[in-house]
């Protein structure tokens, strides 16, 4: 007897129209939902999907309207890889990238922990500079700069014009750095300087650890902008093909190739790919960093 | 016993700060007050880039304002730029957003693939979607004539290469879905049962709760948005260079804005002034232009604080 | 004191600036000829080839040279653009280029008048060459600017018309048109319709279609670009209105600017195996002498033939004659190899032999007189229409400006809105386009 009554019975209420019109009505919400989702899905990939089988077909039937490759014709990125230039185009793009943020983010962070943790006249004057430099297209000082590094320096036809005022710090990444540092509690820094440590030894000790994160952030982004930088090396190291990076090395191929759209398409993915197989193996600090950018009034 | 003066501390602390600037603020006066002040001098002197320049007064002003073809048609396609495509990314940008955050299955996989494009480099992107949407041999157009829908020119179309570049943007969304999902799903739950608790449909809730609280966010895309529209470059000369065929053919060299002026951005009228004309003159007029435009959108971001957080403590 | 940051970073940037903007201003210093050409040298040749088998064609010509000339060795850098080419020669060092080629004729204007690249009268002199007896005249006319001679022709283009022999025999034409209103009537008998678009179009007349620029289509009206004060004669010559009325005219009678386009937005690339001529899309082709080589190469379903460009019906006398452009060659004002450079310039622009190889292997006119009348030309018997269309005494080409080629563009943007229709009143709009080519000459003086 005792058993039969310990356990409570589970009486299961009828369920009502109510709750029956409810759970259709989020079955329906989800369907829409997830259909939006896909509709969207393929808009971002298809293209992808395009590029990516268009560099697998023929010559000939690359100019056709055919969306399936009839031959695959992996030899399409062999031919790619074998253009006079193309390995070189990739050093040029890693040196210019990898360099470039080695060298913003030594640069930055100081300034950046300067902003978010010191008082001084002057500051928010820095700030409101910072972001005006942050806002400024490029090509708004290019021919003075030009001018600069060409004539008076013989720098042209190199990468240097670009990599060299990465050293001085970046404004974009200052201010991404600073928005970050802001958030590391004060009690941090100022237990680090009871215990003795001066300005430096704080930062490289204290702050640092703590601020990878945003750290990462900012090298990715100022990785990728170089990965991406179309103008600088277009107006610097253009007439060396020896300095070329991709970006610049793939429009020229498109005119080497005139109407060779699967050659130009493989030599397309291979420009696109090392940035999403980076991306997937960094997500985290890309989220992050993307969310510093927006946030927070 | 050395005596702490007050002096001596805030000297060091001057040191202090000008020692961890210091960086930046080389980089200021060399890479950015220096050529500003350079770019105001050659807008006034004619300079080819072989002869030594020589004064030259308003004539480069003149020019650019009243006699070169190419600065009202760039300044109507900024203003094009600005109202719709800006506005659809925004629109685009949080609907996106907002759909994200309605996924419940496989919301990583969407994410993911949702901001996928948004990583490819600019010029294989445009290259990409100029490949696309080529009316002769691109996908798009033989997909929309099987639904029998007439194809447009996109990008050789004068009338349709700006919203085919709105397309290659809207395409590239990532950025913008993922600061409006951030913005999203920080607004507090409560506030959304309170909305429905008193009976309000969806499109109330969002009006009033949704808007309100991601305000601040949306005015941030809006003006950083406009300030990229006035750096747009690489997309509209490539896809222009790459619509047009025109390669190494006798003769003519490159002119942009592909078609009929219609892709022209102000930061290809430098390039054109500056590095196809040699007239660097009035290459600086225009890049002052731009630098002035610039700058009003970002002090009216720096006034509004959308978002900036400038005091920070 | 805090303050002091600031106030020294404005100090660093005003004397930053002051000491920058004084040594900005340098002028082109010129090297000068000092260079001993027999002495074991190195020089840097650039050009726009990019095709394989044209670079192939230009690294023949430079090995020829070098056997010639066992002390200087060339080193050759292709597809290099007149963008790349321009910059290279404002900034020199030693990665520029001592001798360079380009395709774009018109900026043989700003080259000479700016200095970029030297004067080779003095060269041509030295060594007891007469330009004007070496080269045709079209092509002396455009290697050259106010008196300065800074570039040499290196092979050059003619422009004829492509016609589908097959597709003329179906539409009961015997022969290619020579004047104007033959060819508005064979065009139009060549159009077949097909619903809302062509089958066969029988010529692309607008002005987007390639090689349908301004340019190509008035050389046949022989205008005169400028006045001897230097002044655009769009206005006054009457030459260019008939030009832009025929065409215009051609256009409306063939379907309409419209029409036209959505055909022409379907039509394959320039360079590419499904060009319209090739694949019968198109009855005629205004185009370039390499087109004959390429559209053999297509192995078409149809006799190809070939022939000079149609006159206008009151020149009909001067029927043979055609537009005239090509490559051009000069010695950069930097180069500190100028006299090695010159042996160099000299044998690929004069050597008949070598003019004569690289002729045939790219199909390009050839560029010097003998080369011309030379028994070891080898070309496809139609080709022949080029080279007399290039020794045609009639045949014109567009004259060097000091700002390049903005002026042909500005014509080129004009014939655009005129053709869709934009611009209705043709006198008033010349006579603005004008006015804008004098602006921006004054502007680039």
């Amino acid at each position: 007897m005792a058993q039969v009554l310990d356990k409570p019975v589970q009486v299961k209420a009828p369920v009502t129209p109510a709750e029956r019109t409810a759970r259709r009505r989020t079955l329906l919400q989800w369907i829409a939902v997830h259909s939006l989702g896909v509709a969207a899905a393929l808009f971002f990939t298809l293209p992808f999907v395009f590029v990516f089988l268009t560099s697998l077909m023929s010559d000939t039937q690359a100019l056709s309207r055919d969306l399936i490759p009839h031959t695959w014709e992996w030899g399409n990125y062999k031919k790619v890889f074998d253009t006079p230039g193309f390995l070189t185009w990739w050093k040029n793009t890693l040196i210019y990238a990898g360099l470039g943020t080695v060298l913003t983010v030594v640069s930055s962070i100081p300034v950046a922990y300067a902003l978010a943790k010191f008082r001084f006249r002057g500051r928010n004057l820095s700030l409101m500079l910072v972001i005006s430099m942050m806002m400024l297209p490029p090509q708004v000082i290019i021919i003075p700069m030009y001018l600069f590094w060409a004539k008076q320096l013989d720098l042209s036809g190199t990468l240097w014009p670009l990599i060299i005022p990465m050293a001085f710090g970046d404004a974009f990444s200052i201010f991404l750095l600073r928005q970050f540092l802001l958030t590391i509690p004060n009690e941090y820094i100022d237990a680090a300087k009871v215990d003795g440590c001066g300005d430096l030894r704080t930062l490289l000790k204290v702050v640092i650890p703590m601020a990878k994160p945003g750290i990462a952030a900012v090298g990715l982004f100022q990785f990728f902008y170089a990965w991406n930088d179309y103008f600088g090396p277009q107006i610097y190291a253009s007439e060396n093909p020896g300095a070329w990076t991709l970006s610049y090395g793939l429009e020229s191929f498109k005119g080497a190739h005139h109407t060779d759209w699967n050659l130009t398409m493989a030599a397309t993915v291979l420009v696109m790919a090392p940035v999403i197989l980076v991306f997937f193996f960094a997500q985290k600090a890309f989220v992050e960093g993307v969310t510093l950018t927006g946030v927070k009034g | 016993m050395a005596t702490i003066t007050l002096a001596s501390k805030r000297r060091r602390s001057a040191l202090r700060t000008l020692a961890f600037m210091s960086p930046w603020l080389i980089g200021f006066a060399v890479f950015f007050a220096y050529p500003l002040i350079s770019t105001v001098y050659f807008s006034f002197m004619h300079y080819d880039g072989f002869k030594p320049p020589t004064w030259s007064g308003t004539k480069n002003w003149t020019y650019v304002f009243e006699h070169y073809p190419y600065f009202w048609p760039a300044l109507r396609n900024t203003l094009w730029l600005v109202l719709v495509m800006v506005t659809l990314r925004v629109v685009f940008g949080l609907g996106v957003g907002m759909l994200i955050t309605k996924i419940k299955t496989g919301t990583g996989v969407f994410r993911t693939l949702f901001y996928l494009p948004y990583l490819a480099p600019p010029v294989a992107a445009t290259m990409a979607f100029a490949f696309l949407l080529n009316p002769g041999t691109g996908p798009v157009s033989s997909i929309l004539e099987k639904i029998g829908i007439p194809a447009p020119g996109w990008f050789n179309d004068p009338n349709w290469s700006k919203p085919a570049l709105t397309l290659l943007a809207l395409w590239g969304i990532g950025d913008l879905m993922v600061i409006f999902m951030a913005a999203l799903l920080d607004v507090p739950q409560e506030q959304y049962e309170a909305a429905e608790l008193d009976g309000a449909s969806a499109w109330q809730r969002f009006r009033y709760v949704t808007l309100p609280n991601i305000s601040p966010i949306v005015m941030f895309a809006v003006v950083t948005g406009v300030i990229q529209t006035m750096q747009y470059y690489t997309q509209p000369l490539i896809a222009g260079k790459v619509a047009s065929g025109v390669i190494q053919g006798a003769g003519t060299q490159f002119e942009p804005g592909y078609p009929d002026k219609s892709t022209l951005t102000l930061p290809q009228l430098v390039y054109n002034l500056g590095f196809q004309r040699f007239d660097y003159g009035s290459a600086c007029v225009v890049a002052l232009v731009l630098f002035v435009l610039s700058m009003v959108f970002t002090a009216f971001l720096m006034r509004r604080r959308g978002g900036l957080n400038l005091a920070g403590d | 004191m805090p303050g002091m940051s600031r106030k020294a970073a404005i100090a660093l940037a005003a004397s930053a600036s002051i000491a920058l903007l004084a040594t900005a201003c340098t002028g082109q210093s010129s090297s000068g000829a000092s260079d001993d050409a027999s002495k074991d040298t190195t020089i840097n040749f650039w050009h726009a080839w990019s095709a394989a088998s044209e670079t192939k064609a230009v690294n023949a010509l430079v090995a020829g040279f070098e056997k010639a000339h066992p002390d200087i060795h060339v080193n050759v850098v292709a597809n290099m653009t007149d963008d790349k080419i321009n910059q290279a020669l404002r900034t020199g060092g030693d990665k520029a280029p001592d001798v360079i080629s380009s395709f774009t004729t018109n900026n043989v204007g700003k080259f000479c008048s700016s200095g970029a690249l030297v004067d080779l009268n003095p060269f041509f002199k030295k060594d007891g060459i007469d330009p004007e007896t070496t080269f045709p005249k079209a092509m002396n006319e455009y290697t050259q600017f106010d008196g300065d001679r800074c570039t040499a022709p290196l092979l050059g283009d003619a422009y004829g018309l492509y016609y589908n022999k097959t597709a003329f025999a179906k539409a009961g034409i015997k022969n290619p048109p020579r004047t104007w209103s033959e060819f508005e009537t064979d065009a139009k008998k060549l159009t077949i319709a097909k619903g809302d678009s062509y089958s066969q179009l029988g010529f692309m007349p607008d002005y987007h279609g390639w090689e349908t620029t301004t340019e190509h289509y008035f050389a046949q009206f022989s205008p005169t670009y400028f006045d001897k004060a230097g002044r655009s004669s769009l206005a006054t010559d009457p030459a260019f209105q008939a030009g832009f009325t025929l065409q215009k005219k051609l256009v409306d009678e063939l379907g309409g600017f419209k029409k036209l386009e959505t055909y022409r937005a379907t039509l394959g690339d320039e360079w590419g195996a499904k060009h319209p001529f090739h694949t019968g899309q198109v009855a005629m082709q205004l185009d370039g002498e390499w087109r004959l080589g390429m559209a053999l190469a297509a192995k078409p379903k149809f006799d190809i033939g070939v022939a000079p460009l149609p006159v206008p019906d009151d020149q009909a006398g001067q029927y043979g004659k055609g537009y005239i452009t090509g490559t051009i060659t000069g010695i950069a004002a930097t180069s500190h190899k100028q006299n090695a450079a010159w042996e160099f310039v000299k044998y690929i622009t004069t050597n008949t032999d070598a003019v004569v190889n690289f002729s045939n292997a790219i199909h390009n006119v050839p560029s010097t007189l003998a080369a011309l009348k030379s028994p070891n030309l080898t070309y496809d018997p139609r080709f022949k229409t080029f080279l007399d269309i290039a020794a045609n005494p009639n045949s014109t080409t567009s004259p060097a400006s000091i700002n390049g080629g903005v002026y042909l563009a500005t014509i080129q943007n004009f014939g655009y809105d005129y053709e869709n229709g934009k611009v209705g009143d043709l006198k008033a709009g010349l006579k603005k386009t004008a006015a804008q080519i004098d602006t921006d000459i004054a502007q680039a003086k």
